[in-house]
């Protein structure tokens, strides 16, 4: 059984089988008349509405538009999270002087923040970004704030024994010693991001985009358009966790393979 | 203890003053639930440049805290430490540690383990490589030069840290229980290497460790600490020329009369190992 799942062959067969059987399942309801139908369009007309957003390039401008948005977003509110996470576990006093109202700002659920937003900065593009921001920022932070302010004194006893400086100490013992937890502050970060663009876009429906478009679909009552794009999100997030998790194995190297 | 320090070869009595560390009057407390408890009391003891004392003694009686305190890891004692004449108050180059837990860092290879040990050195940077894959060899670890810590066994990352611990060629070597995680072949065959290596670099070197026989093999002289609060409770001289017969007659003499010490049992107790609680936190 195992030998079985260590091959790459088998196991790409096995992952395939689900979807497999949810499309087949999917077919047999759509085509078998009844209430189910109106849910679901047939394959043929999900395939045709594909095609004919391929044709016309919508569909290659949405996937942009969300993944620029998306990765914008990322990199700047992860950007100022890890800052703003190390920050705090290295001086202690800035830490005792913004936890307490970073800790009251991150129970706000990042879909609470739209309303806000919206009034002060309109419902355009920037506020979007500005959402996705918000969501990277916050597991960003908490993350890398654990990950340095728990390093073990075993390690920085060894760095002081070898005299080493503030850099050395932060590039050879805190950054390292954090890593696996900046790389699922960075992991989860990015899955809000993610979750954030699609939920901004489809509020506020500005710029275009994977969100925009499922909006427009849903008021023209387009099912299939509404299908195809459902499942480009669905590809397009489980792409980017297989990147994230590549990363992660190969910055990790040091650590024991685990299971 | 008036017996002369045994002459090693290569040692020139004009040499200048290496590593002679002096504790006297050393004392140091915890605060434990806002209690000052006294750890260590009045240790009072010299050791020579380039001698090698072995230190013994139950489990919680001072030992990796008294060395701590030498390496300078902590600096609230009583008292003073000196290393030629220099009173110790933060670490420093001249002073090496290898820790009772290897610590080597997870997230490097073995070969940069050894090397951030001379970030801070002034030695050539073009040299280091070759520094470094000697004291590799040194330990027996050539060809993992490349292996993270989790690919090494125990004892594989215990030489290791002894390997960057020499690598700064410190004056003075604390090794606090260096040995206690090898199997016993290993352990006989890295005693040697010790040894072998303390008479080619000659430092100053401080071992604890709970195995007596270690200890006199190794020592030129062993410190036999009593606990709460810890002190020197007897220090045994070993006017032995190194390297030494284990079978040799008086270190199993001796071996008999510190164990006596430290069990309260008359000599003649026929164990090797100092059956206290063995394994420590720190
Ligand atoms: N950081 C600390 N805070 C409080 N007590 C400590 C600390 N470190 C060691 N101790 C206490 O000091 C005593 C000596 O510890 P230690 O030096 O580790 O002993 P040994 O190495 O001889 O086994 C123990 O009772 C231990 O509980
Ligand atoms: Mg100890």
């Amino acid at each position: 059984m195992n030998a079985l799942l260590s091959r790459r062959a088998p196991r790409l067969a096995l992952g395939l089988i689900a979807p497999a059987l949810l499309l087949a399942g999917w077919q047999w309801l759509a085509t078998s008349g009844g209430a189910s139908a109106v849910a679901l369009a047939p394959l043929g007309s999900v395939a045709a509405a594909f095609v004919e957003l391929v044709g016309n390039g919508t569909i290659f401008g949405d996937i942009v538009a969300t993944l620029t948005r998306a990765f914008t977003g990322f990199a700047i509110g992860a950007g100022l999270g890890v800052a703003t996470g190390t920050a705090t576990a290295v001086w202690p006093l800035l830490n005792r002087v913004i936890a307490p109202l970073l800790n009251a700002l991150r129970q706000v659920p990042m879909i609470g923040w739209l309303p806000l937003i919206g009034l002060w900065f309109g419902t355009g593009e920037g506020s979007e970004l500005i959402v996705v921001c918000l969501g990277a920022f916050f597991p960003a932070m908490l993350n890398t704030h654990a990950g340095i302010a728990n390093v073990e004194q075993r390690y920085l006893d060894v760095g002081e024994v070898f005299r080493f400086t503030t850099g050395q100490r932060f590039r050879r013992i805190l950054l390292p010693a954090a890593m696996p937890l900046i790389l699922t502050g960075l992991t989860q970060a990015l899955a809000f991001a993610w979750i954030g663009t699609l939920a901004s876009e489809l509020l506020m429906g500005a710029g275009g985009g994977l969100g925009v478009t499922l909006q427009t679909a849903q008021v023209q009552q387009r099912l299939d358009v509404i299908l195809v794009t459902v499942a480009i999100t669905a590809i397009l997030g489980f792409a980017i966790n297989q990147i994230i998790a590549r990363v992660r194995r190969e910055v990790l190297r040091w650590q024991p393979a685990s299971i | 203890m008036s017996a002369e320090p045994f002459p090693r070869p290569n040692v020139e009595s004009s040499a200048p003053l290496r590593g002679e560390l002096t504790n006297s009057d050393l004392d140091k407390s915890f605060t434990i639930g806002g209690q000052a408890r006294p750890v260590l009391e009045n240790i009072n003891l010299t050791v020579r440049p380039g001698e090698f004392v072995s230190i013994v003694g139950a489990s919680g009686c001072g030992k990796s805290t008294l060395l701590r305190l030498i390496v300078g890891l902590d600096s609230e004692y009583g008292g003073e430490i000196r290393l030629d004449g220099e009173r110790i108050a933060t670490t420093s180059l001249d002073r090496g540690i290898v820790f009772q837990d290897h610590r080597l860092f997870p997230w490097m290879t073995l070969e940069q383990n050894v090397e951030l040990a001379l970030l801070n050195t002034d030695t050539p940077k073009a040299r280091r490589a070759a520094i470094v894959a000697e004291h590799i060899a040194l330990v027996g670890l050539s060809g993992f030069e490349k292996a993270y810590p989790h690919q090494l066994s125990g004892g594989m990352a215990q030489r290791a840290a002894i390997a960057r611990a020499l690598v700064t060629e410190p004056k003075v070597l604390l090794l606090d229980e260096p040995l206690g995680a090898l199997d016993a072949l290993t352990r006989v065959h890295v005693q040697n290497e010790l040894q072998r290596m303390w008479l080619a670099q000659r430092s100053t070197m401080v071992m604890v460790t709970h195995d007596v026989e270690e200890a006199l093999y190794l020592g030129d002289r062993v410190i036999v600490m009593s606990p709460h609060p810890g002190r020197v409770r007897r220090i045994v001289e070993v006017g032995l020329p190194h390297p030494r017969d284990r079978r040799s007659p008086l270190l199993h003499r001796l071996k008999d009369e510190i164990l006596a010490e430290l069990t309260g049992n008359p000599a003649g107790e026929p164990a090797n190992l100092v059956t206290f609680p063995a394994r420590e936190s720190r």
